[in-house]
């Protein structure tokens, strides 16, 4: 089954790119290892289709810090591919482990953090417990909104 | 000024301090903060790239409680901030979103209409009211040579983050924490690549080791400036840099340390209170000497 | 107690002030003596390969009137015209309807066709099934079939109404004024002056010479630039037949072809003539200032020469610099240092007038300013400059006397980076390539490489365009000499803080991987952007202006130099980015066209001026008060009013504006358009949208659509007019009245009619008629007002794709009863009148 990336990206915005590499050329993850970085990833979208990219799991080397978008003289919404084609592979199976296990969590919890200790540590700052987050109504939201079509809660 | 206190996961959780140290503040700054069941944002960083539905949904879901009491969303980090002003953003301007979303929110009776702002501790602080009063309740400076980091997702995308503040520059760049820690006698200090990421989502999904590299080249250029302490407005960035500096010390035997702050414990420090009161005991890089130097205890 | 008085019971219900047609002066078909002959043309494939021609030939036929119909491959060929010429001669025709591409192409063509067999050419009428049907329905042959038929039908319709016309012969002044003394300017002045016309230069800056004196050398041939530009600026300083004006600028334009009026302000300079250019006043001066011929690298004096080449060769006194300001001497040291007495702290601004036949417009462009830019760091780090600055610093007549330094340290880098499309290509920006930047990146790289060959180069590019005669050997050399392009912009610039030297941070394309390298200094290619008071000239002699900003010529390919302006010419950048040799060749091309006009010593004006029937006229002085022109005199006095036929410049606003018919324009008239309104909707008018653009915008913004193939829905039928204010209001609802689905009226946006605003009327009228509508219950979104500039093709197709989704909510019964409604409102009225 192919998944349509492009409900949340207009694919005509790709055409806009003329491989400047000033995304590539700004971008934090590309220094440090092996990302597959927005030049490329747009470049592969228009010359051999999405599937490519969506496939591949260096995809999910990105700080989302949004920076290529900020420097793009195209104004190329980069961040909204990106989120459209990460969106895309994890409905594929290609999800990162630690981040799949953090939306679990969030699932689980309604929050995306759990420590021990947490009432002792806030009394020592002064603060009361934290009142429980409204777990059944958000993991009946998430039910809703198909959440477990890619991740199972 | 009311608002609705959005703390998040990792202040309440993973850094209390951060929340008494904003209470406090806000207290003595007469913004006045109510306390509501919130659920996660959830982060730009994760849920919005695994499933937009759920990402636009929850968020939905926090800004009704805000809305229902007819109250602006004040968060305290830059992650929630991008989540809840983003959607806000989106919610407001599409229809058809709109309606997809309240369809998922209609079974518990929330309905998101569009008539709330969301904001940041930091945009709070800088209004003119609240600096006037910060001027007055100010008991003392402090004479320290700050980096200040934004974190990402706290400005961009500008077009989003922050409408109508948009200069003619075409990369815009916020200013606002340097401009508010000039006030209590900080010295804002410049470096080298002060945009750049602090590497904490890269580390978090992916891989540790590399999110740590992008936070030891933005120490560096921090290092080269003599800054003698980081800024920072959200939590992530902070752990970044205050757990990040002992992991890299481990390979780089890297000796210098230095410490981070949150912006509102500084704001705490100038307005009298105490380190503890704002929380610093618990920092991993412990920034005792540095304000005993300033007379600070 | 206060009473408040009820406002709105009091008022009288609005009287909407509409003149209804005469059906008698309508409906009558053709009489039995026109003789219509009608052409189609196949333009090759290009109507051809949509339109069904034969087909729409036989149906031409069919119509009243017609008495010859053809189809042919390209009527505007020789043979074409020849064939229309004979067919006038033998068969007796005495209209003439070509159905080919838009009448902004070829009418003088076909007039001039129809001229040569005795046939005067108003009874021409063209049916535009080019730019209007056949390119914008690529993919639908019926619909393009049908829509052709239905504009020749509109063509020949109007054909039948059409009257002899005789043109207006005005004179022509020989004196030409040429605005900007960049090296367009002086190129266009020189020839016009040689050619034995008197020209005004006219230069807002202290000295002709422009961008060109800025720049040390040319691409591609290495030229010193000052040296080859001297000797033609003193050539205009001292030519009997040129007058040049500088610190001066237009301030009012009025008149037309032939007879323009300016008003000039004149800057104080300060100095007088008798200045021998020694320079003692110089070191007299107290006060500095960033030098802007330097590009701010150097400082000057509040008295300074812009420049040593500068002509005129006079000192100059910076009044907002000077210590002197409001009339008070506070200062006199360089009176004092002046052994000729030449400082007049006295001299006053002054007014000139000046009356010129034609004008050529040459006021050049801005560069980019990269501030904007925050991560590359122009303006915070001093080691990064723009191209200006480089071309200033390695001039030998720069501040380092051509010594190649860094700013930061005057130390001489070795490693030097060109990045280049900055501000150029970019959406953020200007999202055009500014053409010149590679090559001039290019020379500079060869220049540096000539004088200091240790020095590495790099060049950061995205494509590097090289196109021009002995472009690509210029850049092969470069290659040669060792200099380094790497594709892929740099994302970011850090500068070190011990240094000062540059870390660019990037990615090859090429290779695929990020790079850094370490510089001593960074060029900035910045590119070219239209200047920022291009506004002022742009309203002065109503020009249109590209989508970029630059000015906009009459046609693209066939009239390049022509604005639709008449007597008004292009050159130099103002008109697009361009090279030294390409501004030479346009400016050349610009003086060539105002000579014919000058030489020829008179020109003809269409003869589509409005006239005033007096026997109808009321002397209301209604009309008179619309007209842009002052055009229509009269008054109470004389019992009538009158249009005076060499100003009035045919916008038509005042004839919508009479309330009895006394007025009409000729070519345009009620008639003409109202039988073109009718053959509009003789078939399934429901899903019909009736268009009326006006020439030289929206009309124009269709044919664009046209040019770029931009596909938009058939259903649309356009009607021209010269200006938007021509559009009666009588005209949309005898639209709807005819079942019209939807009307549009468009025209220039607001400040950029060609007829001084004349369009501000068109609004007026639209939105009383809106008022109308709202009151009767009619939906207002089936009228829309449009503002479509002759660039906007996209815009234009937007607008119909819009109002045709409106169509749909339609239903044959609603447009019916709002039909009545209309009807029950304007015959009520007459009845009561």
């Amino acid at each position: 089954m192919t998944i349509k990336i492009w409900k949340f990206f207009q694919r005509e915005q790709l055409f806009e790119c003329y491989q400047c590499a000033r995304c590539t050329g700004s971008c934090p993850a590309m220094e440090v290892a092996p990302a597959l970085g927005p030049r490329e990833t747009i470049l592969i979208c228009l010359n051999q289709g999405h599937d490519r990219v969506v496939e591949d799991e260096k995809l999910w080397l990105c700080c989302t810090c949004n920076v290529c978008e900020d420097r793009c003289p195209q104004e190329i919404p980069i961040c909204d591919l990106l989120v459209a084609l990460r969106n895309s592979a994890a409905r594929r199976g290609n999800i990162p482990i630690r981040l799949g296990m953090a939306i679990e969590l969030l699932a689980k919890t309604g929050r995306s953090m759990i420590v021990h200790q947490l009432d002792e540590m806030r009394a020592h700052h002064g603060l009361a417990p934290l009142p429980p987050a409204p777990v059944d109504e958000v993991r009946d939201i998430l039910k809703k909104t198909g959440l477990d079509e890619v991740i199972e809660i | 000024m009311k608002y609705a206190l959005y703390l998040g996961c990792a202040i309440p959780i993973k850094y209390p301090g951060f929340e008494a140290a904003t209470r406090l503040v806000c207290e003595r700054l007469n913004v006045e903060l109510v306390d509501l069941p919130f659920s996660c944002c959830p982060p730009p960083t994760s849920m919005k790239l695994v499933h937009y539905d759920s990402w636009l949904a929850l968020a939905a879901r926090n800004l009704c409680l805000a809305e229902e009491q007819g109250l602006d969303l004040l968060t305290l980090c830059s992650g929630c901030v991008n989540t809840l002003k983003e959607a806000n953003h989106i919610l407001k301007n599409s229809d058809s979103k709109r309606r997809r979303v309240n369809k998922f929110l209609e079974g518990h009776n929330h309905r998101f209409k569009g008539t709330i702002e969301v904001t940041h501790i930091l945009d709070v602080l800088y209004q003119d009211t609240v600096v006037e009063k910060l001027l007055h309740e100010k008991v003392r400076d402090i004479p320290l040579r700050v980096g200040c980091h934004y974190g990402c997702h706290y400005f961009r995308p500008p077009k989003v983050m922050y409408p109508g503040e948009l200069s003619d520059a075409e990369s815009h760049v916020p200013v606002k924490m340097d401009h508010l820690l000039s006030i209590i006698g900080v010295e804002p200090t410049e470096y080298s690549r002060k945009f750049l990421c602090c590497g904490s989502p890269l580390g978090a999904n992916m891989d540790q080791d590399a999110g740590y590299s992008i936070t030891r080249q933005k120490l560096e250029y921090i290092h080269e400036r003599n800054i003698q302490a980081l800024s920072v407005v959200c939590p992530s960035c902070f752990e970044q840099f205050d757990m990040g500096q002992i992991v890299l010390a481990r390979k780089t035997k890297e000796k210098r340390r230095i410490p981070t702050f949150y912006l509102t414990q500084l704001v705490g420090l100038a307005l009298g209170l105490s380190p503890k009161d704002v929380g610093l005991d618990v920092h991993r890089i412990k920034p005792k000497k540095l304000l005993s130097g300033i007379d600070v205890a | 107690m206060p009473r408040f008085h009820d406002h709105t019971t009091d008022l009288p219900e609005e009287v909407f002030q509409l003149k209804n047609i005469d059906e008698s002066s309508v409906s009558p078909g053709p009489s039995n003596d026109l003789r219509i002959g009608v052409y189609v043309c196949h333009c090759g494939k290009n109507i051809g390969g949509t339109v069904r021609c034969e087909e729409v030939a036989e149906y031409a036929s069919t119509l009243p009137g017609v008495v010859l119909s053809s189809d042919s491959l390209y009527t505007c060929s020789e043979p074409g015209q020849e064939q229309i010429k004979s067919d006038i001669r033998e068969h007796g025709l005495n209209r003439v309807v070509v159905a080919s591409c838009t009448p902004r192409l070829h009418e003088p063509t076909f007039r001039a066709a129809c001229e040569s067999a005795g046939l005067n050419p108003y009874l021409l009428e063209m049916a535009n099934i080019r730019e209007h049907c056949s390119w914008v329905h690529l993919h639908d042959k019926d619909a393009a079939t049908e829509k052709a038929k239905d504009l020749v039908e509109m063509a020949v319709g109007r054909a039948t109404r059409l009257t002899p016309q005789f043109e207006l012969t005005v004179p022509v002044n020989r004196q030409a004024v040429v605005i900007g003394g960049g090296v367009a300017g002086i190129q266009a002045a020189l020839d016009m002056a040689d050619a034995g016309y008197k020209v005004y230069l006219i230069e807002k800056s202290g000295s002709i010479g422009g961008r060109m004196a800025q720049i040390d050398k040319t691409f591609p041939t290495m030229d010193c630039s000052i040296c080859i530009l001297a000797p033609k600026m003193s050539e205009v300083g001292r030519h009997p037949n040129i007058t040049l004006l500088t610190l001066s600028e237009i301030r009012e334009v009025s008149g037309h072809i032939g007879n323009f009026k300016l008003k000039v302000l004149k800057k104080a300079r300060y100095v007088t003539n008798e200045c021998t250019a020694c320079g003692d006043c110089i070191e007299a001066c107290p006060q500095l200032a960033p030098d802007e011929f330097n590009a701010g690298l150097s400082i000057r004096r509040a008295v300074y020469l812009p420049f040593a080449q500068a002509v005129p060769s006079t000192f100059m006194i910076d009044m907002d610099l000077c210590l002197n300001s409001a009339g008070i001497v506070a200062c006199d040291r360089c009176f004092q240092a002046c052994a000729h007495k030449c400082i007049n702290f006295a001299d006053k601004d002054q007014w000139l007038e000046i009356e010129a036949g034609t004008v050529v417009v040459a006021t050049g462009v801005d560069v980019y300013d990269p501030t904007a830019l925050t991560e590359l760091g122009y303006g915070r780090f001093p080691n990064v400059i723009t191209t200006l600055e480089f071309e200033r610093l390695i001039n030998a007549g720069g501040p380092s006397s051509g010594e190649l330094i860094r700013p930061s340290d005057r130390r001489r880098p070795q490693k030097v980076a060109f990045l280049q499309c900055i501000g150029s290509r970019s959406k953020r920006s200007s999202p055009y390539c500014s053409n010149v930047c590679c090559m001039n990146t290019i020379k500079d790289a060869l220049l540096i490489k000539e004088h200091w060959p240790d020095t590495e180069i790099y060049v950061f590019y995205i494509d590097i365009r090289a196109f021009g005669k002995g472009f690509e050997d210029l850049f092969r050399r470069a290659r040669g000499e060792g200099v380094t392009f790497i594709r892929g912009i740099p994302g970011e610039i850090i500068e070190d803080i011990a240094t000062d030297n540059l870390t660019l941070l990037g990615e090859n394309t090429l290779l695929g991987r990020h790079y850094r390298y370490t510089m001593d200094m960074v060029v900035l290619s910045v590119g070219i952007r239209p200047r920022k008071d291009s506004e002022m000239i742009q309203r002065l002699f109503n020009l249109s202006t590209d989508t970029d900003g630059f000015y906009m010529e009459a046609h693209p390919k066939l009239r390049p130099v022509d604005t639709t302006t008449g007597g008004v010419f292009l050159a130099g950048a103002a008109e697009g980015a361009k090279d030294i040799k390409d501004s030479v060749t346009q400016a050349s091309a610009a003086a060539s066209r105002a000579n014919i006009l000058m030489s020829r010593g008179e020109v003809k004006v269409p003869a589509i001026t409005s006239r005033i029937d007096p026997e109808k006229c009321t002397a209301c002085g209604l009309c008179a008060r619309v007209c842009p022109y002052h055009a229509i005199q009269g008054g109470k006095e004389l019992g009538y009013y009158q249009v005076v036929e060499a100003a009035c410049q045919g916008c038509g606003a005042c004839v919508p504006e009479c309330r009895f018919g006394a007025i009409d324009q000729t070519h345009f008239t009620e008639e003409q358009i109202t039988v073109q309104i009718d053959h509009a909707l003789t078939r399934d008018p429901n899903h019909k949208i009736v268009a009326f653009a006006c020439n030289w915008c929206s009309y124009a913004g269709a044919d664009f659509a046209g040019v770029s193939r931009i596909q938009y829905p058939h259903n649309v039928r356009i009607i021209r007019t010269m200006c938007s204010a021509r559009v009666d209001p009588a005209w949309i609802e005898r639209a709807f009245l005819k079942g019209a689905g939807a009307v549009l009226v468009s025209g220039c946006h607001p400040a950029d009619c060609h007829y001084n605003n004349a369009n501000q009327n068109t609004a007026r009228r639209v939105e009383k008629f809106w008022k109308r509508m709202e009151k009767l219950g009619i939906n207002k979104d089936r009228l829309r007002l449009a503002w479509v500039s002759a660039a906007e093709g996209a815009q234009f197709a937007r607008v119909i794709e819009e109002m045709e989704r409106g169509l749909h909510k339609l239903t044959p019964e609603s447009i019916q009863e709002d039909a009545e409604k209309l009807a029950k409102r304007s015959t009520g009225k007459s009845e009561s009148s």
